[in-house]
């Protein structure tokens, strides 16, 4: 598995250097299909478990987010770029810094060296890179991308996981996913991109 | 049938009460179903048997369920009382009240569920759902800042309840570090977690409580709260103030109730610096804002302060804390359907614009007089006796740099809002304006609240006042 968890750690922060919405999806794409190849690496029987982890990590997070996103953008002929970290030197140090403090954490919470340790890590990671992307953007585009990235580092943790929630449990994780899936888009569609700009403040928008 | 299913029943009649066919009868349905739901509530807070199991384990009856559950109910069934005023006084709103019992409903299904659940994975499904049914109620005629307000309140909510989430993964982890079984179940949960907790279980608590903290509004991630309560429409507000900060709380309850068995200290610093650094920013912001729906979204952030820090410091605090949120619920409630009201009339929320609300308002401006006494914990209300008891519980607990800092915060804040508010109420009419009289029927449900809140602080009737007592030993109240 540590060859695709190190996959993983590409596809997390190479998107965050490259300053284009459509690296951003490849990305949001790339980690949903590495997290369906660590869930079924050993094979897997058919049943409604299987095919639910199906339609949660291949047709939602693999296929439907990156996709159903990048056509609205498409269909608004979006300018390409859309830095989803500041271009300058002290985030890109800050991003750095946090990949490397998710290791040292999955040291301490993992104390022995193995698969389990680099998933900690590079969940932790995923984890932390998705809240530097929330906290420093202020884009409606960049902070949907941060939040698709915090929710795939806890699926990528909870496959670490040895008990599974129940089926019922499952199914209705799966629903909130795609909800939150289908209220991105709107709010894509719907938001300009001008309202990416930080809320008025009280004297801007009073009295009316 | 277990009377608790019925309590799922909005989410099936949202589709019927909620139609366009019916939108003329909509606002009578939808009090109809809120009534019958908060009798249903009643009926199962005091006639349940203790803890009981529903639905395979998934459900329970325990004190915590049944005081949360009549308590978001009844607020409901005020919040009803109001849109269908609204509706009787405006004809042309029975599309967006047809739009706001479709998704209320839902929402009020799924924080039945929340409240009721057993389960942690369950609550957090249901506590989502009721974020995906209140978004688009944030929305208002289609107004950018209502939808950037919508946009903001989803994400938050939305990386919150995923950090929460990645907390119960954590919990779970901590389990098989220790060579158990996990679970989610919180009666199984109970009887395993005596053993000192391990720091995955500790980073799981700290993660929840960062989590469900963000619902709460409580810092660092409160951005969302002022602004969401300020564009969307009062019976939304007073939805999200009174009912889901509810849900998100007792979901903390849960995890607190469960985690502290084996030790009553756990995250009592981090509950004690996020609550006191949220009375701090909310002071700060009250006294800098000319906005009165945006004071009392201020305010809302104070009182998740104080709840953080009387869950921190626990023992004789609890009770209090308990009182303190159930009586807030009743006063967010009243005030956003109250501040509705003011802006419906003065087409304003600059507080420099309304003056003389006593005179031209009169219903309204009592109700905004009693419910910022009863914000600022004046008696005879219950926060106040909730207030009264967390403070010397922190005596008590010789936290006295906290003790000052929490008195200082709420002198500020007292005196911030008393500033704003009352040249509201009691100033000389900028304009002279003539508005149709308040009908009675339209005073009733915030009225019904105050009563709430009056009661609580002067008489507890003994039944109520026993789930409120039961709900505190299960925290480690004393």
């Amino acid at each position: 598995m540590t060859g695709i968890l190190i996959a993983f750690l590409v596809v997390l922060v190479v998107p965050l250097f490259v300053g284009t919405w459509r690296t951003s999806f490849l990305g949001l794409s790339l980690q949903g299909f590495l997290l369906s190849w660590i869930a079924f690496r050993h094979g897997a029987h058919l049943s409604a478990e299987l095919v639910v982890e199906v339609v949660d990590l291949v047709v939602l997070r693999a296929v439907a987010a990156p996709l159903l996103l990048r056509r609205v953008l498409t269909h608004q002929n979006a300018p390409p770029n859309n830095q989803v970290l500041a271009p300058n030197l002290f985030s890109w140090a800050m991003a750095l810094a946090l990949a490397l403090v998710a290791f040292l954490a999955a040291d301490q919470l993992v104390p022995a060296e193995g698969d389990a340790q680099l998933l900690v890590a590079v969940s932790t990671a995923a984890l932390l890179l998705g809240l530097l992307v929330l906290a420093t953007r202020g884009g409606h585009l960049s902070q949907m991308i941060g939040a698709l990235r915090i929710e795939n580092a806890i699926a990528l943790f909870e496959l670490g996981s040895v008990k599974h929630p129940s089926l019922g449990i499952r199914i209705g994780q799966v629903l909130v996913t795609a909800g939150s899936i289908a209220a991105y888009r709107w709010y894509l569609q719907h938001l300009a991109p001008d309202e990416s700009l930080p809320a008025l403040t009280d004297s801007e928008r009073a009295p009316t | 049938m277990n009377p608790v299913f019925l309590t799922l029943a909005p989410a099936l009649l949202a589709p019927g009460v909620g139609a366009k066919r019916v939108r003329e009868v909509g606002p009578w349905l939808l009090l109809g179903v809120a009534a019958a739901q908060a009798a249903l509530a009643i009926v199962v807070a005091f006639t349940a048997g203790g803890t009981d199991r529903i639905a395979g384990g998934y459900l329970t009856t325990d004190p915590t369920a049944r005081l949360f559950l009549v308590l978001i109910d009844v607020i409901y069934l005020g919040i009803c009382g109001y849109v269908w005023n609204r509706d009787r006084a405006a004809p042309s709103l029975h599309d967006a009240v047809s739009r706001y019992a479709r998704f209320s409903l839902v929402f009020m299904a799924a924080a039945n569920v929340v409240v009721l659940s057993n389960h942690l994975l369950l609550s957090w499904v249901a506590l989502e759902t009721t974020t995906l049914a209140a978004a688009p109620l944030i929305l208002v005629d289609d107004l950018a800042a209502s939808r950037r307000a919508s946009f903001r309140y989803f994400l938050f909510s939305s990386v919150g309840l995923a950090l929460a989430l990645l907390g119960f993964a954590c919990l779970a982890r901590g389990f098989e570090a220790d060579g158990l079984e996990p679970t989610f179940f919180l009666d199984e949960l109970a009887k395993v977690t005596h053993a000192t907790p391990n720091l995955w279980r500790r980073m799981g608590v700290a993660l929840v409580l960062l989590g469900f903290g963000t619902k709460l509004g409580l810092a660092p991630m409160y951005t969302w709260l002022p602004e969401t309560y300020d564009e969307a429409p009062p019976a939304a507000t007073a939805l999200l103030a009174a009912v889901q900060f509810n849900c998100a709380l007792v979901c903390l309850l849960r995890v607190l109730q469960t985690f502290r068995g084996a030790e009553r200290t756990l995250v009592t610093n981090e509950l004690l610096v996020i609550g006191l650094v949220s009375m701090a920013i909310s002071t700060v912001s009250v006294i800098a804002t000319r906005n009165y729906k945006r004071l009392i979204a201020y305010a809302s952030i104070n009182h998740a302060g104080v709840i953080a820090i009387g869950l921190g410091i626990g023992k004789g605090a609890t009770y209090g804390v308990l009182l303190y949120a159930v009586s807030n619920a009743f006063i967010k409630a009243s005030l956003f359907l109250t501040a509705g009201k003011i802006q419906t009339h003065y087409g304003t929320k600059d507080t420099r614009e309304v003056a003389g609300l006593i005179k031209d308002l009169p219903y309204s401006g009592v109700f905004l007089m009693v419910g910022t006494f009863a914000l600022l914990g004046f008696p005879p209300f219950g926060s106040f006796v909730g207030e009264l008891l967390v403070l010397s519980e922190l005596v008590r607990a010789k936290q006295m740099i906290i003790f000052v800092a929490f008195c200082t915060l709420i002198a500020a804040t007292f005196v911030a809002t008393g500033r704003t508010v009352f040249p509201m109420i009691w100033g000389m009419p900028k304009r002279a304006v003539t508005w149709p009289r308040q009908t009675l029927a339209e005073a009733a449900p915030k009225a019904a609240f105050l009563v709430a809140l009056v009661v609580m602080g002067v008489y507890m009737p003994p039944a109520v006042n026993v789930l409120f007592r039961a709900v505190a030993a299960s925290l480690g109240g004393e």
